[in-house]
């Protein structure tokens, strides 16, 4: 129990402290995180919601490939990534590889399916009286999701969630695009798969604390929204 | 704005559902569809508000039947899908409609099924489209307002066209110029609204608009356009082009029944007179039905001052008289 205690310790210590490093991998986490759920959500709400409102050629196909990449392993995300920005790659010339560019563009093709998904099933699932006043007031269709996606708002804040989720929590898809270059591209997550490789426990559980309390506290204030919308 | 129709509409394609040969109305005329439940009456509607595929092309504004509000305020739903010239038309139809302005500000999802209709009604007739297809309008209003707002209803047109469905009568009476009786997905009759209550074309129609008198006999001379049906003992005139000595079906309403206290032949002109005696009366909220046993048993309405006035109980003798021209005889 000692050991476990040790490491306890340490944690909070390191905590306490505080210390720059810490800050500036949170710091770049909640970037790059923020920004990729940011471009999920963007590309993936009205896209879940064409898909939920339904009815254009192509949607079931669409539908298929968004539901595989809500599964995409973050590892291959990242290899799609790196492929595409390699030196002799098509998107070689931007020279962003081992950069929090090429992170957030890993990221967002995790989070784009993510939330894509998740808004398509919250929006396919109002109810048929709702979509039946829906088409009958004759909108533009961007109106028309609009509104679907404001009386959907529970379940479109569980795809946002879900999306913040999914991004700031994987490890394989910025490690194979960012590198984890100390001080320009080491996140939360692959700082713990560094400091527990060198069996510096108290580090990687003080960095695993502060990415729990990262994702309670995005959570935490996307659940208020969600309740507080919902009584209306 | 022309006059619309639409010919040959099936649904699905092999017509199971709904399978119309015919359905036209004037540029500004309102067409009842009436029937009763499972018809094809919400489907047909859907299919000519383009909301499923395989319809014709309409510019028509929609109300489906259960009014949805969207989550936001009151006014911001009155508002969907109009420019501000028609959102303040819509105020105004909705204040017609009897919905009150303090509700505006709320949230939509506190209004009452009533107070949401009123504010679809509102929004709906505030459209710019020439024709507006109604589905039950009137369903979730209470009773003392429906007429009220049913006669609004009709004021705030403006030289549209309608199409509406109810299977209530008296909202039929009041919103439809004509009607349309459907059954089984088809339109089985089609004229003024009147005419189809107190003339329906065959049995069908009969029990959708809830005629109380159907008798079955056989059919004798003709005289111009009546013709004469014995039913047991019975000799019944009525419009109808039969061949002597066929089945026949005779088809009238309990109103078109007038009823006069003994056996004494009373004053009048009407061809059918049936002496015989009161079997059972029944009240039917308004009205007191009052089944007479002339040879064979057939529903009049009264109201209940008459009741008191005639003194009628069981075995009262009374006589019945209906009009020839308000009996409709058909094949059996």
């Amino acid at each position: 129990m000692s050991f476990i205690g040790d490491v306890l310790s340490q944690a909070l210590q390191l905590l306490s402290q505080f210390g720059a490093e810490l800050r500036e991998v949170l710091w770049l986490t909640l970037m790059v995180s923020l920004v990729a759920t940011a471009i999920g959500v963007v590309v993936g709400v009205p896209l879940g919601t064409a898909l939920g409102l339904g009815r254009f050629r192509g949607r079931t196909p669409l539908l298929v490939a968004v539901n595989t990449g809500m599964g995409l392993p973050p590892v291959l995300a990242g290899l799609l990534i790196l492929l595409l920005l390699w030196s002799d790659g098509p998107l070689g010339s931007f020279g962003i590889l081992f950069t929090p560019q090429a992170m957030v563009l890993a990221q967002s093709l995790l989070a784009i399916p993510i939330a894509a998904g998740v808004t398509a099933g919250a929006v396919g699932g109002l109810s048929p009286v709702a979509r039946e006043q829906l088409t009958a007031l004759g909108l533009r269709r961007t109106s028309a999701g609009w509104i679907a996606v404001r009386e959907a708002w529970p379940g479109v804040a569980a795809a946002v969630a879900a999306a913040f989720g999914r991004v700031v929590s994987e490890v394989g898809a910025v490690l194979v695009v960012g590198g984890n270059i100390q001080g320009e591209t080491r996140v939360l997550t692959t700082a713990i798969v560094e400091e527990a490789r060198q069996a510096q426990f108290g580090a990687a559980l003080a960095l695993g604390i502060v990415l729990m309390v990262l994702a309670l506290v995005i959570n935490g204030g996307l659940t208020w929204l969600q309740l507080r919308e919902r009584a209306r | 704005m022309s006059r619309l129709v639409v010919e040959d509409l099936r649904y699905p394609e092999d017509g199971s559902i709904v399978s119309v040969a015919r359905l036209a109305v004037e540029a500004g005329g309102r067409l009842v569809i009436f029937g009763p439940n499972g018809a094809g009456k919400t489907t047909l509607l859907r299919l000519l508000a383009g909301v499923l595929a395989g319809g014709p092309t309409i510019p028509a504004a929609y109300q489906p039947q259960h009014s949805h509000v969207f989550r936001g305020s009151a006014a911001w739903n009155l508002g969907l899908g109009l420019d501000p010239e028609q959102t303040a038309w819509a105020r105004t139809l909705a204040d017609r409609f009897g919905l009150d302005p303090a509700l505006y500000q709320g949230p939509a999802r506190a209004l009452s099924g009533g107070e949401r209709q009123r504010l679809s009604l509102a929004r709906t007739l505030a459209r710019p489209e020439p024709w507006v297809l109604l589905d039950e309008p009137l369903a979730a209003l209470d009773i003392a307002d429906r007429m009220t707002v049913a006669a609004a209803l009709v004021d705030s047109l403006n030289g549209k066209g309608a199409i509406i469905v109810t299977h209530d009568r008296e909202e039929a009476a009041v919103l439809g110029e004509r009607l349309a009786v459907m059954v089984g997905g088809t339109i089985v009759q089609e004229g003024p609204v009147a005419e189809v209550f107190s003339l329906p074309a065959d049995d069908r129609v009969a029990k959708a608009v809830g005629v109380a008198n159907v008798l079955d006999g056989v059919a004798g001379r003709r005289e111009g356009p009546l013709c004469s049906i014995r039913v047991g003992s019975l000799q019944v005139w009525g419009v109808g082009e039969l061949d002597e000595g066929a089945g026949a079906r005779v088809l009238f309403g309990a109103e078109a029944v007038t009823l006069f206290p003994g056996h004494e032949a009373a004053a009048g002109s009407a061809r059918n007179r049936w002496p015989g005696k009161v079997a059972d009366l029944r009240e039917t909220g308004r009205l007191i039905e009052v089944i007479v046993d002339v040879g064979s048993l057939i529903a009049a309405l009264i109201t209940p001052g008459s009741r008191e006035a005639l003194k009628l109980a069981p075995g009262s003798p009374v006589t019945l008289m209906v009009k020839a021209t308000a009996v409709r005889a058909v094949p059996r």
